[in-house]
């Protein structure tokens, strides 16, 4: 009786669908957020008699066989990189990539990370930083006495300083692309790093060929559709619920074998 | 019903009535946990995209005994017996995804992988693309164009994927994924991971029908109806038969 323990596999199967479900919900409010999804795989078979078995001397055939599955697996959680709505903030600070690549992050220890939330703001010293204060890449310090700062399409940086009319480019942001930017291992906090899978990143200038531009005064949002979600999760529920409906038949045939005998 | 009464005793199980009732009970016992198994494969699979339902498929086995006394002409017992698991092979729907790598088969056809036990086949479209910006399942193993790997470079921009399989970008068209059938779908070796092994040709389908950023789910609705079906059906099974052992049992030895 494989019934009981490939319905457990369903099961949990489910439960990660689940799971999984729920952080999109969670972050829907969180910026450059990007949903992921459980895509699953069935697991090995058990051949009792192979598709394609002679069942005659004479070359005829069986028309199918008998494999017996051994349930399910979940094969990988993605993320899909669609882009999100911009969403207009009117902070200066504030700057949505629309279209392909990632802003770069220096961490604490020093390595790189990247992000797509563009929800950024300064340091005491004046520089670019990310909310948890970690210095955007290649570093950008704002000149004090700065009475407003413009961020072109382009990505360059422009401040107007007190009794200069004229805005100096004061630095140059850069997004970085990846040959798989679904590879990419999220580590918290709006931060992806780089892997072996996700390909070596690859640094260029917004606006030119194969990078998305940048749109001061807007955050991208979280491309989580709160429909697909409770759709997803009505799904998931109902086949978790079937699942177990198994485990509990399967254990009610078990029962009644072992009612036979007395 | 005694033993004596039974001629034949070189067929096995044979020997007495009562023992033959028994293991035609067993069989059919043994028949329903393979379709349990069966149902709680599919069952579990009903998230799996590409996943194809099956049945399983049981047949007669005949077995005849010699008349006892009183009787007249051959007796034949009849046993439950594993013919084949059937794998229907009809289209599931559609559910978009949104992923560009997403790709979903509508109609007739499967996608070639090759991994590195040779070529296997898949329904299951969810594809990414590697570090090498190659085309591969989620396993990492390479989907086929008509040349073989699909390359595809940051600056291709968007990738469109027409209904035909052909792979473009903004320098023009890439490739076409080579969409495969079989002569007989039935017979190819499910190996999981969503992938067929097979030794049949596989053939070209000339003009198959993809749809980018959707998959094919696995015919949930259908599972789920055959599943209600089926517990109706093995509860109203199991009452009869409860009914018998219970009266069975009260009869006095």
């Amino acid at each position: 009786m494989r019934a009981l323990s490939i319905a457990s596999t369903g099961m949990l199967a489910q439960q990660t669908n689940v799971e999984v479900i729920a952080n999109n919900l969670a972050n829907m409010n969180t910026t450059g957020f990007k949903m992921s999804r459980a895509e699953f795989q069935d697991l090995l078979y058990q051949n009792i008699q192979s598709p394609g078995a002679q069942t005659s001397d004479t070359g005829t055939y069986a028309a199918s066989g008998i494999q017996i599955g051994a349930g399910v697996r979940t094969a990988a959680i993605y993320r899909v990189t669609t882009q999100g709505d911009l969403k207009s903030t009117s902070n200066p600070y504030d700057v949505a990539i629309q279209g392909a690549g990632f802003f770069r992050i220096q961490q604490a220890d020093g390595t790189d990370a990247y992000t797509r939330a563009g929800n950024f703001g300064l340091s005491p010293e004046g520089q670019l930083v990310t909310q948890d204060g970690l210095l955007v890449q290649p570093g950008i310090a704002i000149p004090q006495n700065t009475l407003s700062v413009q961020i072109n399409a382009q990505g360059q940086v422009m401040a107007t300083v007190a009794g200069n009319a004229t805005p100096q480019t004061v630095g140059q942001l850069e997004l970085t692309r990846f040959p798989n930017e679904a590879g990419l291992n999220a580590i918290g906090g709006n931060l992806l790093l780089e892997t072996p899978s996700s390909g070596a990143p690859q640094a260029g200038v917004p606006g030119s060929v194969g990078y998305g531009t940048i749109q001061q005064g807007f955050l991208e949002t979280a491309n989580v559709n709160s429909v697909d979600e409770i759709t997803a999760l009505i799904t998931a529920q109902r086949a978790y619920e079937m699942n177990s409906k198994v485990v509990s038949a399967a254990d009610q045939m078990l029962q009644n074998t072992a009612r036979l005998g007395s | 019903m005694g033993a004596a009464q039974v001629r034949a005793s070189d067929q096995k199980g044979s020997e007495d009535a009562m023992d033959n009732s028994l293991l035609v009970s067993l069989s059919q016992q043994l028949a329903s946990y393979r379709a349990m198994d069966v149902i709680a494969n599919n069952i579990a699979n009903a998230a799996t995209p590409g996943f194809k339902r099956e049945t399983a498929k049981f047949e007669e086995y005949v077995m005849r005994l010699q008349p006892g006394e009183g009787q007249r002409g051959l007796q034949s017992v009849s046993f439950v017996k594993d013919a084949g698991i059937l794998r229907d092979t009809s289209q599931g729907t559609l559910e978009k995804t949104g992923a560009p790598f997403d790709i979903a088969i509508a109609g007739n056809g499967y996608f070639a992988v090759q991994t590195p036990a040779g070529m296997r086949y898949t329904r299951d479209g969810h594809f990414s693309l590697d570090a090498a910006g190659q085309i591969v399942t989620s396993d990492g193993h390479i989907v086929q164009g008509d040349g073989g790997a699909i390359t595809i470079t940051p600056d291709d921009g968007d990738i469109q994927i027409a209904p035909d399989g052909t792979v473009s970008g903004k320098t023009g068209q890439l490739a076409r994924l080579r969409v495969v059938e079989f002569a007989n779908d039935r017979a190819l070796m499910k190996e999981g991971a969503n992938l067929y092994a097979t030794d049949q040709a596989a053939n070209t389908v000339a003009a198959p029908t993809l749809r980018q950023g959707m998959l094919e789910s696995s015919r949930m609705i259908e599972v789920m109806r055959a599943y209600e079906a089926t517990a109706t059906l093995s509860k109203s099974h199991e009452d009869l038969k409860r009914q018998a052992i219970e009266k069975l049992g009260r009869m006095p030895a």
